[in-house]
């Protein structure tokens, strides 16, 4: 802590806000994947994280065979991931809808589990790196400096997560998932598909996942387990923003990504983690609704 | 406390004084008054999200009042948590059959003998004289999750009255039951006073039985107390038919 | 302790026995070993029970009192403390952890709970890793409780006594008020309120009891790998297999947890070459596959058989009749 008063800086403290904020919207967009999949429809997916895992193999491989630079290969990574995601939903989720929510994270964790060895085996455990040229320029605003590849990113996501959260506030689909949200019983009487739709949510939260994947990837080492510390930001993320509250996870990926990276240069990397659950932890006890939440936490 | 000879003393044994809750903006139940006598049988009635399961949620602990307070045999109880008012001697059956799935019958009922007792024998005995009472011992050994509602309905009552409670609470015991099994289930519930217990009970439109078990009606509408009195009279006030009337007007068919 | 006698105590001491009979039965210490682990993980999956089979609260984060009891052993012992002074505060220090974050994390329903679960754990394995005071990453060494020519021996004897001594607790749970209690608890809190059951402290208690023996089956196997790292007693993957051998078994029944550890730590050992590389994936089947079709386990399943067999269930007139 001595280190702090030491060696604080306005500069280094507003970059390290700029990096967050950075890595914050794909944080943004993990927490709203998973805002729709737990916050509306409550079902416990405990895999987020590892089909976010599986979106960037999807990307790394377009990549690593086919040249295809991954601000281009995440779309496919979404597509593929939406599609094996209602396929997912079908099999595995649909039967156990409505069994308690012990069973769904139960069911998840194994899913998760299938993913994680199962790209293991197929790619093995080494680490891969993918090296974008655009990785290594940077801008220059002021005494702040903000890398070209994450400043993309950080536009490619702002772009989805303004489309995601038009989609369910506007769009028929939406709308007809919060219809189911607050009453399932009666929404087929409305003439609503609810497998359909709750099929088409889960397939969208997923997708979202696989996206983000697809933009972290050219930031990171790139190996099975690497989804994994996702799945819990991602729920830190929903219970800061607030259940059921698709904005809400969007600041609060925001907040996330600011607090880890403030963390991290204050205190060091491997603290950033501890934070995480730290924080999580203090939002459920003082205020389990969230940020923005509604009454049920 | 469950047995034949009771008490004829008129004391109160509950009273609600000024009570109210508001949910965000939607005040449910606003400043509700009314009082209740030892061995009495009250009904509240009222159409649908009068604030009936609000008031029972109330004085059972697992709802706060805002304003106003409630007492119990003498002792505030507004703020008690749920398992204490149980603890104190109020009994409730929720509208919503709240079984013990994978639990017996007969287990389901010890539970709430089990609030007397430590052993596994007396609370057996003590459920088996309870559910003798409410003729559902045939059904002991088979799991609450296959039965079907009348008999669900009675567990919930088995398990209230296990607790040798002073007062119970009815919500909703006899909706969804066929007149023939409705009828069957107010004829146990009219012998309850003689076992010491107070009932209220909460109804929304299984009228025939309230006219038949009820001493006195409180009705409620919109969260407010609109009437209050014999069965009888208070069925033909004017503001009471309104309340039903104007009510259904105003809601789609069920 | 009610209930427990006449045939039952019969078997209960036959098994008994019989396990401890194959300590002398088997001369190969490779064996030996992976018998340990069987019964240990017995005895883990018992104390789970717990609180996931019979309280239900399904926590994934037990492997916190286990990695309490190996650290405790590994650096009481290192400040001098006496050795089975340390595996008893171990489970202490591991109870008082239980009893504080027990507050905290109950108030928590459904998944947020599981959350936290994961998350003190996970917090627990991270200041392990980065704090001078356990050595972090590099690993401490733990002293062996045994030694000598029966050291897996003895190990599987203590691990088999610890295995009887959660199954005696989980006996006592199941026959007494205060199991129907947690099983209340379990089936649907609001009725277990109704009937005066304070849920929050019924479920601490069930952690309490669960951390002491879990901390204790810490401290039994740090001693007997007598080296111990973050990532081998503070993994998430020892809560999941925890938890998952009393799900494959049967939560909420005597015998679950038993059954499950034998079959699957057995089928982990005979598939070994190929099972150790992808044992993940068959765990992550295994489950799919149990919460699909045999949600009670394979004794609940069973169980639900036998009653189905028996015609248990009621008829569907039942209680219409009667006036």
């Amino acid at each position: 802590m001595i280190g702090f008063f030491q060696f604080f800086s306005m500069t280094g403290f507003f970059q390290a806000c700029i990096d967050g904020l950075l890595t914050g919207a794909l944080y943004a967009l993990i927490g709203m994947g998973l805002a729709l999949i737990f916050g509306v429809m409550r079902i416990v997916n405990f895999a987020h994280g590892a089909f976010l895992m599986v979106g960037m193999y999807v990307s790394w491989l377009l990549f690593d065979r086919f040249r295809l630079n991954p601000y281009v290969g995440f779309l496919a990574a979404g597509v593929f991931l939406f599609f094996f995601g209602y396929l997912v939903y079908l099999l595995l989720i649909k039967p156990i809808r409505d069994r308690s929510d012990f069973m769904q994270i139960l069911m998840t964790t194994g899913i998760s589990l299938i993913l994680v060895d199962g790209v293991q085996l197929t790619f093995g455990a080494d680490y891969h790196q993918t090296n974008i040229e655009l990785v290594n320029h940077t801008l220059r605003f002021g005494p702040f400096f903000v890398n070209k590849a994450y400043l993309l990113s950080f536009v490619i996501a702002a772009v989805f997560i303004m489309g995601l959260r038009s989609f369910v506030v506007r769009s028929r689909t939406g709308q007809a998932l919060r219809a189911i949200a607050q009453n399932r019983d009666v929404a087929p009487l409305m003439g609503i598909n609810v497998t359909r739709i709750q099929g088409v949510s889960f397939a969208l939260g997923i997708a979202v996942a696989g996206i983000a994947g697809g933009l972290l990837l050219p930031a990171l080492y790139l190996f099975p387990t690497v989804g994994e510390d996702y799945t819990l930001k991602a729920f830190v993320i929903v219970v800061l923003g607030g259940m059921g509250s698709i904005e809400g996870a969007a600041f609060g990926g925001l907040v996330l990504g600011v607090t880890e990276s403030l963390t991290s240069r204050y205190w060091g990397q491997q603290w950033a983690l501890i934070v995480d659950f730290v924080l999580f932890l203090l939002v459920l006890s003082v205020k389990p609704s969230g940020i923005f939440g509604r009454q049920r936490a | 406390m469950l047995s034949a000879d009771c008490c004829e003393d008129m004391s109160v044994v509950l009273h609600l004084e000024n009570v109210s809750k508001r949910f965000g903006g939607l005040r449910a139940v606003k400043s509700v008054s009314f009082e209740m006598n030892a061995g009495e049988i009250l009904f509240i009635i009222g159409p649908n999200g009068a604030g009936k399961t609000t008031v029972f949620n109330l004085i059972s602990g697992f709802l706060h009042p805002d304003e106003g307070s409630i007492i119990f045999n003498g002792r505030h109880i507004s703020r008690l948590a749920p398992h204490r008012a149980a603890r104190l001697g109020i009994g409730r059956t929720f509208q919503i059959v709240k079984p013990l799935r994978n639990l017996t019958v007969l287990q389901n009922v010890m539970l709430g003998a089990f609030m007397h007792t430590g052993k596994l024998n007396q609370a057996q005995e003590e459920a088996g004289k309870i559910m003798d009472f409410l003729q559902m011992s045939h059904l002991k050994d088979f799991p609450a999750h296959g039965l079907p509602l009348a008999a669900l309905k009675r567990l919930e009552i088995a398990r209230a009255l296990a607790t040798k409670p002073t007062l119970i609470l009815l919500d909703e015991v006899v909706s969804g039951l066929t007149p023939g099994e409705a009828l069957a289930l107010a004829g146990l519930v009219k012998r309850l006073p003689e076992w010491g217990v107070s009932v209220v009970g909460g109804v929304e439109h299984v009228m025939q039985v309230v006219m038949k078990i009820a001493d006195r009606i409180v009705v409620l509408d919109y969260g407010a107390k609109i009437a209050e009195g014999k069965p009888a009279d208070v069925v033909s006030l004017p503001v009471v038919i309104e309340a039903y009337l104007g009510a259904k007007y105003k809601e789609l068919p069920k | 302790m009610t209930g427990l006698r006449g045939w039952k105590l019969v078997i209960l001491i036959v098994v008994v026995l019989a396990s401890s009979s194959l300590a002398f039965a088997v001369q190969n210490d490779y064996q030996m070993q992976v018998l340990f682990r069987i019964a240990l993980f017995a005895a883990l999956g018992l104390g789970w029970n717990i609180v996931g089979g019979y309280a239900g609260q399904l926590s994934l984060g037990h492997v916190a009192f286990f990695g309490i009891g190996a650290y405790s052993l590994a650096l009481l012992t290192k400040h001098s403390v006496p050795l089975w002074v340390s595996v008893l505060l171990g489970a202490i220090i591991a109870t008082a952890f239980a009893a504080v974050i027990g507050r905290i994390m109950f108030r928590l329903r459904g998944p947020y709970f599981t959350l936290s679960t994961i998350a003190a754990a996970e917090v627990l394995r991270l200041i392990a890793t980065n704090s001078p005071f356990t050595e972090g990453a590099i690993g401490v060494a733990t002293p062996a409780l045994f030694t000598g020519r029966y050291f897996w021996k003895l190990f599987y004897l203590s691990a088999v006594t610890l295995a009887t001594l959660t199954f005696l607790i989980n006996f006592w749970v199941s026959q007494s008020r205060f199991g129907y209690y947690l099983m209340a608890i379990r089936e649907d809190e609001d009725t277990a309120s109704a009937v005066g059951i304070d849920t929050a402290s019924y479920k601490n208690r069930s952690l309490l009891i669960s951390a002491f023996v879990t901390a204790l089956g810490g401290s039994l196997y740090a001693s007997a790998f007598q080296f111990i790292i973050p990532d081998n007693v503070l993994t998430i993957d020892i809560s999941l297999q925890m938890a998952i051998i009393t799900m494959l078994g049967g939560a909420g029944t005597l015998l679950g947890p038993v059954v499950g550890a034998i079959l699957l730590l057995s089928a982990s050992e005979l598939f070994k070459n190929r099972f150790k590389e992808s044992h993940l994936l068959i765990y992550g089947i295994l489950i799919v596959v149990v919460v699909l079709f045999l949600p009670e386990g394979i004794v609940g399943g069973i169980k639900q058989l036998w009653n189905w067999i028996r015609k248990k269930k009621a008829p569907a007139s039942a209680g219409a009749t009667t006036a």
